[in-house]
């Protein structure tokens, strides 16, 4: 009703967690931290490439979702979805990081390897490890929408409606955003191979 | 033309791979640390807190922020309650449930129950006149009681007693600010925003002589000359043949005596 974006299975079924939200439910905040943060700190490292400078931006958009709750009134937070709304939050505190991170270096620079990965890969063999690192640094080398559609894609496992809704682009635009993006990752990827001696 | 059709199943085959990597990468994006902790810095970080506690008045809420106690109240749901914390404040509360909060909960209880403990309060939302009326209200003595007219010349608007009575029936931290202490200028002890009788009840619990103030809230000591307010610690020393009661500072200054300087009875004129 009140957003666009929001399509017509919101508006029939209401999330009760956005009904106790607000209801006034102390413990809804901290089922909305629980229900949503794995995914979007997944979204954000695929976005920044960075895993601190992601719980960073995952912290912030929780802060200024709960200061938003605070600030509308229960008729729209009732018709929230939470889902949705928490992605348009991390993608406006990721492009406010891109934004300054611009103006500090240029972004052809290519990234420094991660060391960070090796402590959550788990038991996946070395060669394993290499292959999606690399997808995940090239990932970092698209274009910013791409990058968007492609996480969501990819990484959240989101429908073409569903990258629609939490972006606001036409389902056609993230067809298209997502191809190119897989196309030009495929690119570097098998470019990246080469340059090692190929695979 | 078989060319172009291998070149495009290799592509397709080459994407394929590459959204395989992708699919593969997602579940290791995990957060690192203590996931219970990350939660409760957003929450730390993001909403004001909030825990119920015991109080002479029954159980309470009590919402902070990361300043200090920010709305002390009853309500018939923890809902409601924090329903009124965010229409006043435009902020959500969550349950306190981290060891920081545990603490402040303690703290408070132990200050609700009467003891002498420095408790912090967020007064942020109010003006400068209702933070020097708390200020003020604040520094009245377990036992002791002010009327509305000491607490605005105290708190430098001599003329504003009406006002203080708006700022006690809106104070947002009752008991830590403890506004029913302040009674009604002729010492009967007048509303409360928790009920009249309550307002009572807490002052007897307090060991205030309710019925014998009403009427007589001041007491001169023929001896020094001197009247004070009769919860002043130093009129509850004179010995009670010395005590002359009086229903007005003005009958006192009138029949001789001096205002405490303790205590500060105001006299009008």
């Amino acid at each position: 009703m009140e957003s666009e974006l929001g399509s017509e299975n919101d508006m029939v079924s209401l999330d009760p967690l956005a009904e106790r939200l607000a209801d006034g439910d102390p413990s809804a905040p901290r089922e909305l931290v629980e229900r949503h943060h794995a995914e979007l700190h997944r979204y954000a490292r695929g976005l920044l490439r960075d895993a601190p400078a992601a719980e960073d931006a995952v912290q912030e958009a929780f802060e200024r979702a709960f200061a938003a709750l605070g600030r509308y009134p229960e008729e729209r937070i009732k018709t929230l979805s939470l889902r949705p709304w928490l992605y348009r939050i991390t993608l406006n505190v990721v492009r406010n990081v891109w934004r300054n991170s611009h103006r500090e270096m240029s972004v052809a620079e290519p990234p420094e390897p991660d060391e960070r990965f090796a402590a959550v890969s788990g038991p996946a063999s070395g060669a394993d490890r290499e292959a999606w690192m690399d997808t995940l640094e090239a990932l970092g080398r698209l274009s910013e929408r791409q990058r968007v559609a492609v996480s969501l894609r990819y990484l959240e496992d989101l429908p073409y409606a569903g990258i629609s809704e939490v972006t606001g682009w036409p389902e056609n635009t993230c067809k298209t955003l997502v191809h190119r993006g897989i196309g030009r990752l495929s690119v570097l990827l098998s470019d990246k191979s080469d340059e090692k001696g190929g695979s | 033309m078989h060319d172009n059709e291998s070149r495009r199943l290799s592509e397709e085959r080459n994407e394929e791979h590459v959204a395989g990597l992708l699919r593969e990468a997602a579940p290791r994006l995990r957060t690192r640390g203590d996931p219970d902790e990350s939660v409760e810095r957003m929450l730390a970080r993001g909403t004001d807190r909030l825990f119920s506690c015991d109080s002479p008045l029954g159980e309470v809420y009590v919402g902070v922020s990361e300043r200090g106690v920010r709305l002390v109240g009853k309500a018939a749901s923890p809902e409601g309650f924090a329903r009124r914390y965010k229409e006043r404040f435009g902020r959500i509360l969550s349950w306190g449930t981290d060891e920081k909060t545990y603490r402040l909960a303690e703290r408070i209880a132990a200050a609700l129950a009467g003891e002498k403990l420095e408790v912090s309060a967020d007064l942020s939302g109010t003006t400068p006149f209702q933070r020097r009326v708390l200020e003020v209200v604040k520094g009245i003595p377990r036992g002791e009681v002010r009327p509305y007219a000491w607490v605005a010349r105290e708190a430098g608007s001599p003329k504003a007693s009406r006002a203080v009575g708006t700022v006690m029936a809106n104070n947002p931290v009752p008991l830590l600010v403890p506004c029913h202490r302040v009674v009604r200028n002729d010492g009967t002890t007048g509303s409360y925003a928790f009920g009249a009788e309550e307002k009572v009840g807490l002052l007897e619990g307090e060991g205030v002589p309710v019925g014998e103030l009403a009427g007589s809230p001041y007491v001169a000591t023929p001896t020094t000359g001197i009247f004070c307010h009769a919860t002043c610690r130093n009129a509850r020393r004179t010995k009670p043949e010395n005590r002359r009661r009086f229903r007005s500072a003005e009958a006192a200054t009138d029949a001789g005596y001096r205002p405490c300087k303790v205590c500060r009875p105001v006299v009008a004129g």
